[in-house]
C-alpha cells in the first residue's frame, strides 16, 4: 500500500486546501495520472499518481486544509512489494515470510546512484526509532542534509495533526454575525508581501502622461497586414530597453552587505487579477525575445494565471513589476512595490484628450497616464523622471524601437 | 552416532564464534536475552586465528623492518635486520592464544553458554549440534548462523599443492619465501605482497583485471612505491595454469593479451571466498540462498525464515570482519526488540601495507561517473611536519568534496598513520560534514592528522604547505 502524500510543490508551502479528487476508490491508475487539485498559497497544483495501482482509499476530504507530509490517498500499487513490519518475534515459525527481500537484492537495484543519507547517525536514530523515513523530512539546510530538529520538527507537525480538533464556531441567533471571509491563502499571502514592502520600502511615486497615438497607428498598420499585437507587448519592450538604459531600477538593495545588486536578468513580473486575488507571473528574459513573443508569452501566463495553472518557476525571480491597470480604468494610483524589487510601474487608462500638436495646433491624441514607484533608498526623484522620460519617448515615436532590435 | 529423544530449551543460539558471532552473543547478554553460543573449533574465528589477526602480526613485523634504516639513522642500533621466522610465529601463537582467552573470559563474564560441536538444522525451530560421539537437539526461539566463509582456488585452478598458499595459510608457513608471486587486486594480496618483500621475499605481483579496489591515484602510488622496493609489478593478468615442481612453481598467464610463465617458490592468492552452509544443511529448511550460496537476509538480518538471521561473510556482500561484528550487534538488537540499523555506505577499506591505505566514501572516478559536481585535493605527507620527523613522507592525503553544498563524499589515504585517521575519516562522512567542519577545528601539531586539514583547505586553494603554482595543477585535478 503506497501512501500519496502531500508534499512540497515549490516555494516553501507550508500547507495546502484539497480541492478536488480527479479519482474515486476503486479507480485503477497509472502513474504519473493526476489525482488530486490542491490550493497553495499561490496556485491550484495537481498530484500525480507515483505508480500504477488501485485507489484502495481516500484520507482527507475536498475541502480540507492539510500541511506539508499529509497522506491523502492510499494506493495499492501493481506489484507492491509488502513490507509490513513485524514488531514481535512470531512464534509460528513454520510460516515462511512471503515479502522476503533481501538487503543486497535491494541494493543492487540502486546501484547506478551513490544513495547516501544526508544525517548524522544520532539523527538517524530519532527517524529510525519514530518510524520516520527520513526522505519525508524536509531538509532546513540547502545542502539537504537532516538535522535533529528537522526530525524533531517534522515529529511535531506530526503529532499537532493528529492532536488539532476542530473548533465549530458558535453561532448566536439573537445577534447579526457579520460574514466571514476565511483570511487566508492567496489573501493573506497578499497582505504579508504588501506589509513587509511598504514597512521596509520609503515609496515615491511620480506620475506622467504618455502620448500613444502613434503606437496605435503602427499596431493597426500591423494589424492590417494580419499581425495582431497587443499594446502590453509594446510597453514591455519599452521598458526593457529603459531599464538597461537606467539599471538602477532593475535591482535590489541587499542591506545585510551594505550594497546594491544591479540584475543582468529582465525577468518582469505581470501583476495580474484573479479570482483568488492578486498573482504576479513573471516574463523570464524580457530582453532576450522580440515584441511577438512577448506578445505570446505574456497572453499565456496571464490566462494560466487565472485558470490558476502556473508552474511554481513561472512565479519566480522576478527583478522589475508591471501592473497594467489600464483595461479596468483609472488614472493613477500609488503602487506599493513587489519587495524586494526597486520599482514598480502602473500603466492606466487610454483616453481621448485634446493636445498641442508641434503645429500649435489642438488636436486629438490618445494619452494614457502611468504610476511610477520607486525605492528612494535606492534611486531619486530625477533618475525616476528620467527613465519615465525615456520610456515614454519609445512609445511616443515606436520607430525608435526598431533601433534597438538585437 | 544416536539421535536423542529428548531436546533441550535455548532463547537465542547463535552458530558460529568468530567475530560477529561472538560480538551479538555479548551484545544479547547486556541486552538480557539468554545466549547459547556453538563454536566448532576456536572463539575468535578466521578473524583471530587465521585471518586478521594473523596477517597483521605479519604486516606489523615488516613494517619494523622496514624502519631499521631510519632507526640507524636515529643513532639506533647497527642496521642489522635479521629476522627469525619462527620467533615471529611464536609472538603471533602468543599473541592469538592472549586474545581468545580474552574472548572466552568475556563470554564466561557475560554467562554465555559456549557449547563445542558441529551444528546442523533439524527444522525450523531446532539443531543438532554433533562432537565426536555425542549428539544434542536443541530447540530454538531464535538462532544466528554466524558461520563464516572458507577460502578456495579460483574456478579453473584446481590443483592445489603445498606450494600454493592461501590466505589462511600464507601466515602459517616456515620460511620466509625465496621468491613469492601473489595474485589479487584485494587489501590482503597487497598486504601479503608489501609484508613479505619487507621481510625478505622477492615478490612478483600479478594483478588482475577485476576493476580497481582504490582511487586511480592511491593505486599510481602504490604501483611507484612497489617499484622503488623491487616488487615486480604485472597488470591485467589473466590466470591459465600453475604448474609445480619439487623446488618451485610456474605460473602461465596472460598480460595484456600475451602468454607469459614466470617461476617462483611460492604462489599466493586471494582467491575467491565460499559460505560455510553446507554442514548447516539449511537448504532442507527452505533458506532463501544466493546463486553461490550466502544466506540471503533483509536490514534486520533476518532470514526468509522470520526466526532465523544470518550475518558476517555467510551472508551477501563484503567479506569483513567489521561488517561481521555490525551485523551481529544489529541482529541481537533486532530480536530484543530494538531497531538497529546497517548501513555499509561508509565501510572503510583498508590494506596494511607499506605504508598503509585507507578508502572511504566515493572515489573520484565513481563521483564523476554518478554525474556530482566535485572538487577535489591531494595534500602530499611531504609537506607535512611530522612525516618529515618519522621520515614516513610517502603518500598523501585526498578529499573528494561536492562543490555546490561543501559536504565531503570521500577521502582516501596512503600513508602513515592512516589506518588510526580512518577512524576521523569515517566519522566526518556519517556525520555529513561539511568542508568547514574540518577546517575549524584545532589539530595536534606536528602531526598527521594535520595532513587531513590540509588537504581540505587544498579544496579551495588554501592549503598552508602547497606552494601555489602546484597548488593550481592539484586543483585541476
Amino acid at each position: 500500500m503506497l501512501e500519496v502524500k502531500l508534499h512540497d510543490i515549490g516555494e516553501g508551502m507550508t500547507e495546502g486546501e484539497i480541492i478536488h479528487y480527479l479519482v474515486k476508490v476503486g479507480d485503477s491508475v497509472s502513474t504519473d495520472q493526476p489525482l488530486v487539485e490542491v490550493q497553495t498559497d499561490k496556485m491550484i497544483a495537481e498530484l500525480t499518481s507515483p505508480c500504477s495501482g488501485i485507489v484502495k482509499q481516500i484520507i482527507i476530504e475536498a475541502g480540507e486544509t492539510v500541511k506539508v507530509g499529509t497522506s491523502l490517498i492510499y494506493i495499492e500499487a501493481h506489484d507492491a512489494v509488502r513490507t509490513e513490519q513485524k514488531t514481535q518475534p512470531e512464534r509460528n515459525q513454520n510460516v515462511k515470510k512471503q515479502d522476503f527481500q533481501s538487503n543486497e537484492q535491494v541494493k543492487k537495484s540502486s546501484q547506478n546512484t551513490f544513495s547516501r543519507i544526508l544525517a548524522a547517525p544520532y539523527t538517524r536514530k530519532i527517524a529510525r526509532e519514530n518510524n520516520i523515513n527520513l526522505e519525508d523530512v524536509q531538509a532546513t539546510d540547502p545542502s539537504g542534509k537532516v538535522t535533529e530538529e528537522d526530525v524533531y520538527r517534522f515529529l511535531k507537525g506530526q503529532k499537532t495533526e493528529k492532536e488539532s480538533v476542530k473548533i465549530v464556531p458558535q453561532v448566536t441567533s439573537t445577534k447579526e454575525t457579520p460574514d466571514e471571509i476565511p483570511f487566508k491563502g492567496i489573501r493573506k499571502k497578499i497582505a504579508e508581501k504588501m506589509t513587509k514592502s511598504l514597512f521596509t520600502i520609503p515609496h515615491v511615486t511620480h506620475f506622467d502622461e504618455v502620448n500613444m497615438t502613434n503606437l496605435f497607428k503602427m499596431r493597426e498598420d500591423l494589424k492590417a497586414s494580419g499581425e495582431s499585437i497587443g499594446v502590453s507587448a509594446f510597453l514591455i519592450k519599452a521598458l526593457v530597453i529603459s531599464l538597461k538604459d537606467f539599471p538602477i531600477f532593475n535591482a535590489e538593495l541587499d542591506e545585510v552587505n551594505s550594497r546594491i545588486l544591479l540584475k543582468k536578468n529582465y525577468h518582469i513580473g505581470l501583476a495580474t487579477n484573479t479570482e483568488s486575488g492578486l498573482i504576479v507571473p513573471v516574463l523570464h528574459d524580457a530582453d532576450k525575445k522580440s515584441i511577438k513573443d512577448i506578445h505570446k508569452e505574456v497572453k499565456g501566463l496571464t490566462e494560466r494565471a487565472i485558470a490558476g495553472k502556473l508552474q511554481p518557476f513561472e512565479m519566480q525571480n522576478s527583478t522589475f513589476t508591471v501592473s497594467n491597470v489600464g483595461p479596468l480604468g483609472s488614472t493613477g494610483a500609488t503602487p506599493i512595490i513587489n519587495y524586494p524589487e526597486t520599482a514598480l510601474i502602473a500603466f492606466h487608462k487610454t483616453k481621448k484628450r485634446p493636445i498641442v500638436n508641434n503645429h500649435d495646433e489642438i488636436v486629438i491624441g490618445h494619452i494614457m497616464t502611468l504610476s511610477m514607484a520607486f525605492d528612494h533608498r535606492v534611486a531619486d526623484g530625477a533618475t525616476a523622471v528620467a527613465f519615465t522620460n525615456r520610456f515614454a519617448s519609445l512609445i511616443e515615436q515606436p520607430h525608435k524601437l526598431i533601433m534597438e532590435m538585437i | 552416532m544416536v539421535v536423542g529423544e529428548i531436546s533441550q530449551q535455548r532463547n537465542l543460539i547463535i552458530i558460529g564464534g568468530g567475530p560477529g558471532g561472538y560480538s551479538a552473543a555479548i551484545r544479547g547478554a547486556q541486552l538480557g536475552l539468554s545466549v547459547t553460543l556453538i563454536e566448532q573449533a576456536d572463539l575468535g574465528g578466521v578473524c583471530l586465528n587465521k585471518g586478521c589477526i594473523p596477517s597483521k602480526i605479519f604486516t606489523h613485523a615488516a613494517t619494523k623492518r622496514s624502519e631499521t634504516k631510519h632507526l640507524q639513522d636515529l643513532g639506533i642500533g647497527n642496521g642489522d635486520d635479521a629476522f627469525y621466522v619462527n620467533k615471529l610465529l611464536t609472538y603471533k601463537d602468543k599473541v592469538i592464544a592472549g586474545l581468545r582467552a580474552g574472548v572466552e573470559s568475556l563470554c564466561k563474564e557475560n554467562q554465555i553458554e559456549v557449547i563445542s560441536g558441529k551444528a546442523t538444522f533439524l527444522g525450523v525451530d531446532r539443531i543438532g549440534v554433533e562432537n565426536g560421539h555425542q549428539f544434542d537437539i536443541f530447540e530454538f526461539e531464535q538462532v544466528i548462523i554466524a558461520t563464516g566463509s572458507t577460502p578456495m582456488m579460483p574456478l579453473g585452478l584446481k590443483e592445489k599443492g603445498e606450494r600454493i598458499l592461501l590466505s589462511h595459510e600464507i601466515f602459517e608457513i616456515e620460511e620466509i619465501p625465496p621468491h613469492l608471486i601473489v595474485n589479487g587486486q584485494d587489501y590482503i594480496a597487497l598486504e601479503v605482497a608489501s609484508s613479505f618483500a619487507a621481510l625478505g621475499s622477492k615478490v612478483t605481483i600479478l594483478f588482475d583485471d577485476k576493476g580497481d579496489t582504490f582511487d586511480e591515484s592511491i593505486n599510481k602510488e602504490l604501483n611507484r612505491l612497489f617499484k622503488r622496493r623491487k616488487i615486480t609489478v604485472y597488470k591485467d593478468v589473466q590466470l591459465i595454469s600453475t604448474n609445480e615442481t619439487e623446488s618451485e612453481i610456474a605460473i602461465t598467464f596472460t598480460n595484456k593479451n600475451v602468454e607469459e610463465t614466470i617461476t617462483g617458490s611460492h604462489f599466493f592468492l586471494t582467491g575467491i571466498r565460499t559460505p560455510n552452509v553446507e554442514p548447516l544443511g539449511i537448504k532442507r529448511i527452505g533458506i532463501v540462498q544466493s546463486d553461490e550460496g550466502f544466506i540471503q537476509v533483509d536490514g534486520n538480518m533476518q532470514t526468509s525464515i522470520p526466526s532465523i538471521y544470518a550475518i558476517g561473510d555467510v551472508t551477501e556482500g563484503s567479506l569483513m570482519a567489521i561488517k561481521a561484528i555490525k551485523q551481529g550487534k544489529a541482529a541481537v538488537e533486532a530480536i530484543a526488540g530494538r531497531k538497529p540499523e546497517v548501513d555499509l555506505t561508509f565501510l572503510p577499506i583498508v590494506a596494511h601495507t607499506i605504508p598503509p591505505i585507507v578508502s572511504v566514501g566515493l572515489t573520484e572516478q565513481n563521483a564523476r561517473n554518478f554525474g556530482m559536481e566535485v572538487r577535489v585535493s591531494q595534500f602530499p605527507l611531504a609537506g607535512n611536519g611530522y612525516a618529515s620527523i618519522t621520515g614516513k613522507k610517502d603518500g598523501f592525503i585526498k578529499v573528494i568534496a561536492d562543490s555546490t553544498t561543501e559536504i565531503i563524499s570521500g577521502i582516501h589515504m596512503i600513508g602513515e598513520g592512516a589506518i588510526e585517521m580512518s577512524g576521523t575519516f569515517v566519522q566526518l562522512l556519517e556525520m555529513a560534514a561539511k568542508e568547514e567542519d574540518v577546517k575549524f577545528p584545532l589539530y595536534a601539531h606536528p602531526g598527521f592528522s594535520e595532513g587531513l586539514l590540509e588537504a581540505v583547505e587544498g579544496l579551495i586553494g588554501q592549503a598552508i604547505h602547497i606552494a601555489p603554482s602546484k597548488k593550481k595543477t592539484l586543483l585541476k585535478v
